[in-house]
């Protein structure tokens, strides 16, 4: 394997459907074993550089393509969702996908798998399916996939947004070894700088327009006036956390006062339907908590500890296998969707999930429409920064404006009780700034919020905090 | 082999090991027979037949009888409209309820036990069918399960939002029809960043690819063909005799 060399010469891309390019005359090189870090706001442009340097702009994703891309080595991509490169069921079998595209012999393809697994610390078999890995297994399974093809440049797209701490400082280590082991180059493109800065030779930050800001080393950036680049919506280290919107109390005030929702030894069953018939697996036991009113409660512990779960849960969303939501009379979950919606908004970890029209604009009032509540579109648009999309479709949104518009839509209604799952994962400053700034706001209105989230900062803005284990409470 | 032991020691039962090539038999085979199905006592054995096999070879039967639930809910239809249109004639309607049963169910029911990337090894093996087309189809099927849980989300969203079924059965309607249009939406964006990960692992240019494992015939198999051909043939015998 020989370290990559790669560059964009005037590069730009319009994707297909869209009036304004997204990058226009870009040009970035990357020598042979650099490691480069790149940065910038949501809808900058990072993941189309990354893209193009893969070679699959043009050919997988529509569009046009300007301007010349040149690399001379295998390059290995890593994307953002660790679900979305898996191809086969069992691990030996995925890892082997790349080899057998390069028509590798058999001993190769096996010598290939076996060394990619042991590089990136895989503890299991290569029989073991790739159905039961958690998200920071399988970006490391992913990982792997790359690396059997030993490519010359790695491009990662946000790897370890999708993670909690502890699995992304695992991704992070298994990236960081296989590029000291390999001497591959690399490009990694992140929200969250600091994590990275010491294992980086250079960092480029991409402006909002496309255009690159600023192109330095870790040195020269930590003398940098983080504030300046921070104004690009980029986590720079020592900031501290963006502060939040302010937003007027005549769009988040609730309409009435917040049922006091409380979870009695609750217990929830996850049952989902395979080709093999359902299969259910415990999310909580015996979970006792309180939602307050006029104040924002955190629900954090690490993956699969029922964060999610808990929150669905007193949005009446989920049926208790044992205790119960406490809340009048229906049993929470029996209430009419109608009737519930009025008294709490939820919004999906999945923006893309709660869509449910086809403009920016008619998606904000939909469900106050439902229960016959007046909505501002202009001032609610405008207080989460979307106005200039009022008539875009919410699919083409990048991801840090359709969770925005994730937002108000599930809670533009003003509903008094307000529950978020992991609304700030993978968002740049500005977006943050938005979601924790409603919540809060509501919050200081009056409402009782839940927020499901691995992320310190959200957990450090919040008035109470609850802490789950294995689906259980581990400290109050 | 390391990959059968693998999985028996997770479920137990000759269908699990069966190269997927005999389920796909085994599953097609019984179409043509099917229509060998005449008379109702012809039927009621063949089916009698099937159930036994399926006693017998199934490790478990509780995703059968998922399939067996939505199966017999088509065929009592079929029983339904036939008697309503043959003109009352019960012996009749049921024997066209039992052929759908014996067409669709052990189809049905073996579909569970294929695993995509044995299947596809098989298809592209065996078969010589194109490599790229039946990779790409045994990357679609292995996420064919996330389906379900994509579906669960997208119900949980609406009805956050205070949409959801209702007593009214237009409603209902109208909101599986919302339910299933996001869900597709959903899978063609998962399925363009799937094709945007393989293609980066170069299967954009893949037109000769080679094949981790090899495909294997074991007498148990051929031992499994015979028994799909002569449950499908067993209709076809009866009715000649």
């Amino acid at each position: 394997m020989t370290p990559a060399r790669a560059a964009l010469r005037g590069f730009g891309w319009q994707p297909l459907g869209r009036r304004a390019p997204v990058l226009t005359g870009l040009d970035l090189a990357i020598e042979p074993g650099e490691r480069l870090l790149l940065t910038g706001p949501s809808g900058s442009g990072k993941s189309t550089i990354l893209r193009a340097l893969a070679g699959v702009l043009g050919a997988s994703v529509p569009g046009e393509v300007s301007g010349a891309v040149e690399v001379d080595a295998r390059i290995g991509l890593l994307l953002q969702n660790p679900g979305d490169a898996v191809v086969a069921a069992r691990i030996g079998r995925d890892v082997a996908f790349g080899p057998e595209n390069a028509a590798m012999a058999r001993e190769e393809i096996w010598r290939r798998v076996r060394e990619s697994l042991a590089a990136i610390g895989m503890p299991y078999a290569l029989e073991h399916p790739t159905q039961a890995l958690s998200g920071g297994e399988l970006q490391r399974l992913a990982l792997a996939g790359v690396l059997a093809l030993e490519p010359g440049l790695l491009l990662l797209d946000e790897p370890t947004s999708m993670l909690d701490a502890a699995n992304a400082e695992g991704v992070r280590r298994a990236v960081l070894a296989v590029v000291a082991q390999t001497g591959a180059s690399l490009l990694v493109v992140e929200h969250h700088v600091a994590p990275w800065l010491a294992h980086v030779d250079r960092v480029v930050v991409l402006g909002a327009d496309g255009h690159i800001t600023a192109d330095t080393s870790p040195q020269e950036l930590a003398c940098m006036d983080p504030a300046a680049l921070a104004g690009d919506g980029v986590w720079m280290p020592g900031l501290p956390a963006p502060t939040p919107l302010d937003l007027p109390a005549t769009l988040v005030r609730p309409r009435h006062a917040p049922l006091p929702l409380r979870a009695e030894s609750l217990a929830v069953e996850l049952r989902t339907r395979t080709m093999r018939g359902p299969v259910t697996t415990p999310a909580l036991r015996g979970v006792d908590a309180e939602l307050a009113g006029a104040a924002v409660t955190a629900f954090t512990g690490p993956s699969g500890a029922g964060k999610s779960t808990l929150a669905a849960a007193l949005a009446g969303l989920l049926v208790p296998v044992a205790g119960r939501v406490v809340a009048p009379e229906p049993a929470w979950h029996r209430w009419r969707p109608r009737d519930r919606a009025a008294q709490v908004g939820w919004v999906p970890q999945n923006a893309e999930h709660g869509f449910l029209t086809s403009r920016v604009c008619h998606e904000v009032v939909v469900t106050a429409n439902r229960l016959g509540v007046e909505v501002d579109v202009g001032e609610t648009l405008e207080a989460v920064g979307l106005s200039h999309l009022a008539d875009a479709n919410p699919y083409q949104l990048s991801g840090g404006e359709q969770r925005r518009l994730a937002i108000v839509a599930a809670l533009a209604h003003r509903p008094p009780v307000l529950l978020l799952d992991e609304p700030t994962v993978g968002q740049d400053r500005d977006t943050w700034a938005a979601v924790v700034g409603w919540a809060m706001s509501a919050a200081r209105a009056g409402a009782a919020v839940g927020v499901a989230s691995h992320d310190p900062a959200l957990a450090a803005a919040s008035d109470h905090e609850v802490t789950l284990e294995r689906g259980r409470v581990a400290i109050r | 082999m390391t990959r059968p032991e693998a999985r028996q020691h997770q479920l137990r039962g000759a269908v699990l090991r069966a190269n997927p090539l005999v389920l796909l038999a085994a599953g097609l085979l019984v179409v043509p027979g099917s229509f060998a199905v005449r008379s109702l006592p012809i039927g009621l054995v063949a089916l009698g037949a099937y159930l036994l096999a399926g006693v017998v070879l199934l490790p478990s039967l509780r995703p059968a009888l998922g399939r067996l639930g939505v199966v017999m809910l088509a065929s009592v239809m079929v029983v339904y409209s036939t008697w309503l249109l043959g003109g009352h004639e019960v012996d009749t309607a049921l024997t066209a309820g039992v052929r759908v049963l014996v067409l669709a169910l052990p189809g049905a029911v073996l579909a569970v036990y294929v695993d995509p990337s044995r299947l596809a090894d098989e298809l592209g093996q065996r078969l010589g069918l194109p490599a790229r087309f039946v990779v790409a189809t045994s990357a679609a099927l292995q996420r064919f399960d996330q389906l379900g849980q994509t579906w669960q989300h997208l119900d949980r969203a609406r009805r956050a939002r205070g949409f959801g079924p209702s007593r009214n059965p237009v409603r209902t309607f109208g909101y599986a029809a919302s339910l299933t249009f996001a869900l597709l939406v959903s899978a063609l964006r998962g399925a363009t960043q799937m094709s945007i990960a393989m293609d980066a692992r170069g299967f954009a240019d893949a037109h000769r690819r080679t094949w981790a494992e090899p495909v294997v015939w074991t007498v148990e198999d051929s031992a499994l063909l015979c028994l799909g051909i002569a449950l499908a043939a067993l209709p076809v015998i009866l009715y000649a005799l």
